[in-house]
């Protein structure tokens, strides 16, 4: 790890300014794209997000957000704010087209991105100088292109670590107040000379890993700002908050970020959850629900080139209790019915089914499936055999995954609790085989 | 038992029974040993483990008979290190002495046990053109699984009576070679076996070497038995014993595809050295290897191995090309070996699309294919 460090170090060395890590983010990016899509929109405010009676606002453009709306406020709340916005259910294949150009965009000036989101991404341009000039340069003309060719607008902080440039990302920003929308710098520089300052003057909330409870127990010792923390020694802060958030708090409040530009950022958890319009309280649908959701988690592991040790499911009662159970793998899985097996196994552990209001099913423990997404095939599959015939779908690989996740929910939940589907699974009847498996 | 022998014959007896000694079998525990058994002058060198065999038979100059266990690994190390020139051997009830010019070894004999054994073959030994069949073998037993955690059968080479002759296929389910070895009688008809790869690689080594040995190219023949459990291979003063893999081996005759739109022809030795250039920028992990990416175009074809961290290679070779430009990934070590089982100065590779099975052959022989599944790069 130093090493790299120290490579990076050269590399910044020999670009001069040592200004070069770009953060790059899309102007209320969600919104943006559907004025793209409907110029109609233009100039009004316009909100996207879930439009049933429990849903929340994923992004809401500046003329909306001058009305106080904001991302994760209640649909309701918004719409009371501001009845006339065009409320929008959104299309996030649409987004994640967009995204794809964007960093496609991003790609040709350095190989060095990181996408964070659909709309954000790190670039390190230490190597891009001979050929695009200054960081400085970069960042206008990235801006530049970012309206030019996707007809989007966006903001670039530039600085030497990755906290400083999303900072400065941010403080380039539009702002919108009651008063109306006042334009960014769209593109911020903070030199090294003037990071301190820079840094200081944002609340320590800004830093990443402080919440709103690590906020609030530095604000009991009266320290509100980056520049408290800042003149807070080490040892002070590791007492205050342990030891590796009071490290980690410390380097961050005092410029040092050693974390680098990774061009192929690795996905740590996917997941995907669904709030239901009204509580769901039948246990067969319930358990319709978690299958889809976890084949739908299961589809997007397979997207990301990803398979998953570990499947998690989430649920939210009427009544706001929690609870989450999961399973972990001896080998990672991206199957959607395997997936949706597991799901349906933790689903049964809870019990007898009381109003559900939302369940999530969360895929952890991800392992590259083939290399940067990409997979070598086998033959078996391919022959077209048919994989419900007795022992034509014969494939190493699926048959071990189908192993590995029966023998898991076997060793949980006893020998009985799965088995090959055509064994069990009477269409419309919940097996027999599985309530004495629960009980075993 | 004591004998005298010479350093270098008794060596290649040694390393030759000790790829057979691999301790598998004793749970681990012990040395690998080998078994040396005097007659005479006669003496035999067993390495074994409970699914190999290996006999080496030689003669040496006797003074007294006796049967006794040695350290493999050892004993091996002992001889290489000699001077070329005598060696003697005597053993008493608990240690081995080895001697040759002014060194002398004193081994202490494992605890006493036995080299284990397969039952003999029964059917009737067939004499195989011994270098045919290596031919043969170094062409497929590249595409054998070269672990057995995932699925046993596929770590073998099924030996397959045909109309023509005996045919050899091996595939560990992302690519499989075949061979047809026409007038090749092994088998009773349509019969077949499946032979562990590992016991087929010692046999194309064996006959290889002693190939190049005997200075007018001309292999020792090659017996082969089999009976349901075991099969023997018989190089005269080596034996081979293999416990046979049960099945069932895939079908894969379904898995030929029937025509394939579009060929690609060129220099075999153009498209490998090439491939082994493009393959150095390749980053392997534990899960997955860098693809090369050959993009098929009149002319040639151009191959491209990009990865995040490391860059970019491309090299374009020339050769003649049929069909609607193309560009198919693969795994660049599965693409080099079938090309380099390829005997001709010209090798095709027939595509169908990004996602089916390409073949490489030679380009003016039909005994020989090599399909390979792509990989899918997103």
């Amino acid at each position: 790890m130093s090493d790299l460090a120290a490579s990076a170090d050269a590399r910044r060395g020999a670009a001069g300014c040592g200004l070069d890590i770009l953060h790059l983010d899309m102007d209320c990016f969600f919104a943006a794209v559907e004025v793209l899509l409907d110029p109609g929109l233009a100039g009004r405010p316009v909100v996207v997000g879930g439009t049933g009676p429990r849903g929340v606002v994923a992004s809401a453009s500046y003329e909306a957000r001058a009305r106080g709306i904001c991302s994760a406020m209640p649909t309701a709340v918004a719409k009371g704010l501001c009845p006339q916005a065009a409320f929008l259910p959104g299309s996030f294949a649409r987004y994640a087209e967009v995204s794809r150009c964007l960093r496609e965009l991003l790609t040709t000036v350095t190989p060095l991105v990181e996408p964070v989101a659909l709309d954000e991404a790190y670039l390190d341009v230490s190597g891009s100088h001979g050929l695009l000039g200054s960081s400085v340069e970069i960042a206008h003309a990235l801006r530049g292109r970012v309206r030019d060719e996707l007809g989007l607008e966006c903001a670039v902080g530039v600085g030497r670590t990755k906290l400083v440039a999303k900072l400065a990302s941010k403080a380039a920003k539009p702002v919108a107040g009651p008063s109306g929308v006042v334009p960014g710098a769209g593109v911020l520089v903070v030199h090294e000379a003037a990071e301190q300052e820079f840094l200081g003057r944002h609340p320590a909330r800004a830093l990443p890993g402080v919440g709103a409870r690590t906020a609030e127990r530095l604000a009991r010792f009266g320290i509100s700002s980056v520049a408290d923390l800042a003149v807070v020694s080490r040892e002070s802060l590791v007492r205050l908050l342990g030891a590796s958030a009071g490290r980690h708090l410390h380097e961050l409040a005092s410029g040092q970020d050693q974390r680098r530009v990774e061009p192929v950022r690795e996905v740590r958890s996917l997941g995907h959850e669904e709030t239901f319009a009204t509580d769901v309280r039948d246990a067969d649908e319930l358990e319709r629900h978690v299958r889809a959701t976890a084949g739908g988690v299961a589809s997007r592991c397979r997207n990301a080139g990803v398979m998953a040790r570990t499947v998690t499911l989430k649920v939210r009662y009427a009544d706001f209790s929690t609870v989450t159970r999961s399973l972990t793998l001896r080998a990672p899985v991206a199957s959607s019915s395997l997936f949706a097996e597991v799901a349906a196994a933790l689903l049964r552990e809870l019990g007898p089914v009381r109003g559900v209001r939302l369940v999530g099913v969360h895929a952890s423990g991800l392992v590259v499936d083939g290399g940067g997404g990409s997979r070598q095939l086998q033959l078996f599959e391919a022959s077209g055999f048919d994989p419900s015939g007795p022992g034509s779908g014969w494939t190493v690989e699926r048959r071990s995954e189908v192993e590995t996740v029966t023998e898991a929910i076997r060793g949980r939940y006893g020998a009985r609790a799965i088995g090959p589907a055509a064994a069990v699974l009477v269409p419309g009847a919940a097996p027999a085989s599985v309530d004495e498996g629960r009980r075993a | 038992m004591r004998f005298r022998t010479e350093r270098d014959g008794l060596l290649e007896a040694l390393s030759t029974a000790s790829r057979a000694a691999s301790g598998r079998g004793s749970g681990g525990t012990s040395t690998p040993s080998l078994q040396l058994s005097l007659h005479g002058n006669h003496l035999v060198v067993t390495g074994a483990d409970p699914d190999l065999v290996i006999e080496v038979r030689s003669s040496v100059s006797g003074d007294s008979d006796g049967v006794v266990l040695v350290p493999a690994r050892l004993l091996v190390d002992i001889v290489r290190s000699f001077e070329p020139g005598a060696v003697v051997v005597t053993s008493d009830d608990d240690e081995v002495r080895v001697t040759s010019g002014r060194a002398e070894f004193t081994v202490r004999i494992p605890s006493v046990g036995e080299v284990s054994r397969l039952s003999a073959a029964e059917s009737e030994g067939i004499t195989l053109p011994a270098a045919l069949f290596a031919d043969g073998l170094r062409q497929v037993v590249r595409a054998a699984l070269a672990d057995d955690t995932r699925a046993p059968q596929l770590t073998g080479v099924l030996m397959v009576a045909t109309d023509t002759g005996l045919r050899l296929v091996a595939t560990d389910s992302y690519r499989l070679a075949f061979r047809d070895l026409s007038g090749v009688s092994a088998l009773s008809p349509s019969s077949e076996v499946l032979v562990p790869a590992r016991a087929l690689a010692e046999i194309q080594r064996l006959v290889g070497t002693r190939t190049d040995a005997s200075k007018d190219a001309e292999p020792p023949p090659l017996v082969f038995h089999h009976g349901e459990l075991d099969a023997v291979f018989d190089l005269g003063e080596v034996q081979l014993t293999t416990r046979l893999l049960r099945g069932p081996f895939p079908d894969y005759e379904r898995l030929l595809p029937a025509s394939y739109p579009s060929s690609f022809t060129a220099a075999r030795e153009d498209l490998a050295a090439a491939l082994r250039r493009v393959r150095l920028m390749v980053r392997d992990t534990k899960d997955a290897t860098t693809p090369v990416r050959v993009s098929f175009g009149e002319g040639g074809a151009e191959l491209t191995v990009l990865t995040a961290e490391t860059g970019r290679a491309s090299e374009r070779v020339d050769g003649a090309f049929a069909g609607e430009d193309l560009t198919v990934a693969f795994n660049p070590t599965y693409l080099l070996d079938g090309i380099e089982a390829i005997r001709s100065d010209s090798v095709t590779i027939d595509v169908i699309d990004s996602s089916k099975p390409a073949t490489v052959r030679a380009a003016d022989e039909d005994d020989y294919r090599y399909l390979l599944m792509p990989v899918r790069v997103s």
